[in-house]
């Protein structure tokens, strides 16, 4: 039994783009990256898998259970954060944090909120009207973990944060999958869900265009090397034609910073006709995988 | 989710948003209560008397018919009685109950964002729904009681040279009570489908649009056959006072409006997306 479930979901807002045709699955234990820009339809499957929104067709599952909505399916078991966590300004965050433990199964969850507190250095006891975005975050990320879900659904979980919090939630992630929790992790930040996270999916305009390991992910990116010629030599003239795949970054008077895509064979082929005194690579950052992907589906890729 | 498979019902929002509710309840059923004690005050005191019927007929004919009519005359303490339940002030505090609460707890909770946490936790929108509604009816009925309670210690406080015929003021209480829970209802139906300041937008229009179909037939004999169409025609307290017996079809009238548009409501809360 897979944790998550997506089966050729579709959501449109009227003659809107929600999201369209996606399927996926994560497995149980999984820490699943869900990344896309603004506007892709990342919130939209979320609050289609927690029941909040009708899908236009397709259905979600959750612990094998299709998600009806407004029906609350399997929310005992699963921690959400949203994408904006917003509560009643007149509250603590112990009396909210208890209330919505009340309207679940968490009745035992106050000596795991006063932990987590601890850990994300948090009052419990100031109203939350006067709390800063990112102290009211922390609540939400109290509200997420404190009843130990067995599926985290979290929408943003880093934005306004702190390096030194980011660094604490990303662990507290770490520690509840190795206790068997399934994780939803959908985010703009490239390097956290590269630093937890095993898979992800790629979501653009609402349509999937990758579902792979991070690594892979990474590889995808344009790849990038630096060519010093030999003192004296003049950087040769580049080819389309010959290299179609290589797009000039920089040139100087004997150095020649290029982007490649896929293996560096005809490149290396045609630098052994010139003098080269060394070249340079550097890796492919997640980042420039992600905007690969945009780009290329975009139409912009050269 | 308990063993049938089904969420348990969710006390704890019933009762944070009772609490939350309970400071404006309270402050209108103080008013309610104290306005049923000023009238009774004033009434039982012929002098008083004779200076407020002489305000009365100073009133334009609608309002004047709107708080009683005939019925408000020296020496009818029932009819004089009766001006503290159907005061237009009495009335604009019942329909701003019966419109403020629905709204501020469905539309209100969804576009503060809040309505998204309630129902990721194990609560199903329809318990949220009938959280809404029940709050709404019983806070309704409990105003309603506090009035009724108003005239019973009134009647206890003063000295009235004929009896008060506390059952026909009952009946009066309940009818009123059908009435706005009528118009919390509609309230329902409005905040399951609008932004709040549009569901209370459109409830207002409703209950401005009845009333003034009430005024116009009022004034005009012509226009007599519009009495149906205005709720307002539901709670006679004419007829209540002058027949022993409930007026069942008067109240079937508005348990009807009552329950088709709270069902209505549910219906499109339930098919509703929360906004984005």
């Amino acid at each position: 039994m897979k944790a998550l479930e997506v089966k050729t979901l579709t959501k449109r807002y009227g003659s809107a783009r929600g999201v369209e045709d996606l399927s996926f699955e994560i497995e149980k234990g999984e820490i699943f990256g869900y990344l896309g820009p603004n506007g892709s339809g990342k919130t939209t499957t979320i609050r289609c898998l927690m029941g909040l929104l009708r899908p236009t067709s397709g259905e979600c599952c959750i612990l094998g259970r299709r998600v009806v909505p407004g029906k609350a399916t399997e929310h005992n078991h699963i921690g959400y954060l949203p994408g904006e966590f917003r509560a009643w300004p007149g509250l603590t965050p112990r009396k909210l944090l208890r209330l919505l433990a009340r309207l679940g199964n968490g009745d035992q969850i106050d000596k795991r909120q006063e932990e987590l507190a601890e850990r994300l250095d948090l009052d419990l006891d100031r109203k939350m009207r006067a709390l800063s975005k990112g102290n009211r975050q922390k609540v939400g990320i109290i509200y997420a973990f404190q009843h130990q879900p067995d599926v985290l659904i979290l929408d943003e979980p880093t934005i306004g944060l702190d390096p030194l919090i980011r660094q604490i939630v990303l662990d507290l992630i770490r520690e509840i999958a190795q206790a068997g929790a399934t994780i939803l992790l959908s985010s703009h930040d490239l390097s956290e869900v590269a630093a937890v996270c095993g898979r992800a999916a790629i979501l653009r305009e609402g349509h999937l265009v990758e579902l792979a390991p991070i690594s892979k992910i990474a590889q995808q990116g344009q790849r990038r090397i630096k060519i010093w010629f030999v003192e004296g030599t003049q950087v040769p003239e580049l080819l389309e034609d010959q290299l179609p795949d290589v797009r000039i970054i920089q040139q100087n008077t004997n150095t020649l910073h290029i982007s490649y895509q896929g293996t560096v064979d005809a490149l290396l082929k045609w630098l052994a006709q010139f003098p080269v005194d060394r070249i340079a690579t550097t890796e492919t950052s997640l980042e420039e995988a992600f905007i690969h992907y945009y780009q290329k589906e975009a139409g912009h890729e050269r | 989710m308990n063993a049938n498979g089904r969420s348990p019902f969710p006390w704890s929002l019933l009762r944070f948003w009772t609490l939350r509710i309970l400071p404006a309840w309270f402050l209108i059923a103080l008013v309610i209560f104290l306005f049923q004690l000023a009238i009774c005050g004033i009434v039982h005191d012929n002098e008083r008397v004779k200076a407020l019927i002489q305000y009365i007929d100073m009133l334009p004919a609608f309002l004047k018919t709107f708080i009683g009519g005939e019925a408000v005359r020296y020496g009818n303490i029932a009819g004089l009685i009766a001006i503290g339940y159907q005061d237009p002030l009495i009335l604009l505090l019942y329909m701003l109950f019966a419109v403020g609460v629905p709204t501020a707890l469905l539309a209100g909770e969804v576009q503060r964002g809040t309505m998204e946490l309630i129902l990721s936790r194990q609560t199903t929108k329809t318990h949220v729904y009938i959280c809404a509604g029940l709050i709404t009816v019983v806070g309704m009925y409990a105003l309603v009681l506090v009035m009724f309670l108003g005239t019973v210690v009134s009647t206890n406080l003063y000295q009235f040279e004929q009896q008060v015929p506390l059952y026909n003021f009952f009946k009066l209480a309940i009818n009123g009570g059908i009435l706005a829970s009528a118009v919390g209802g509609i309230a329902l139906l409005a905040a399951a489908c609008f932004r709040r300041g549009m569901a209370v937008s459109l409830t207002v229009a409703f209950l401005v649009v009845n009333y003034f179909i009430m005024i116009i037939t009022q004034w005009w004999p012509r226009m007599k056959w519009l009495d149906p169409v205005t709720i307002f025609n539901y709670v006679d307290g004419a007829k209540i006072f002058m027949k022993p017996t409930w007026p069942v079809s008067d109240m079937c009238v508005l348990i009807s409006l009552l329950v088709v548009s709270t069902m209505l409501g549910s219906v499109v809360w339930w098919r509703r997306d929360l906004p984005l």
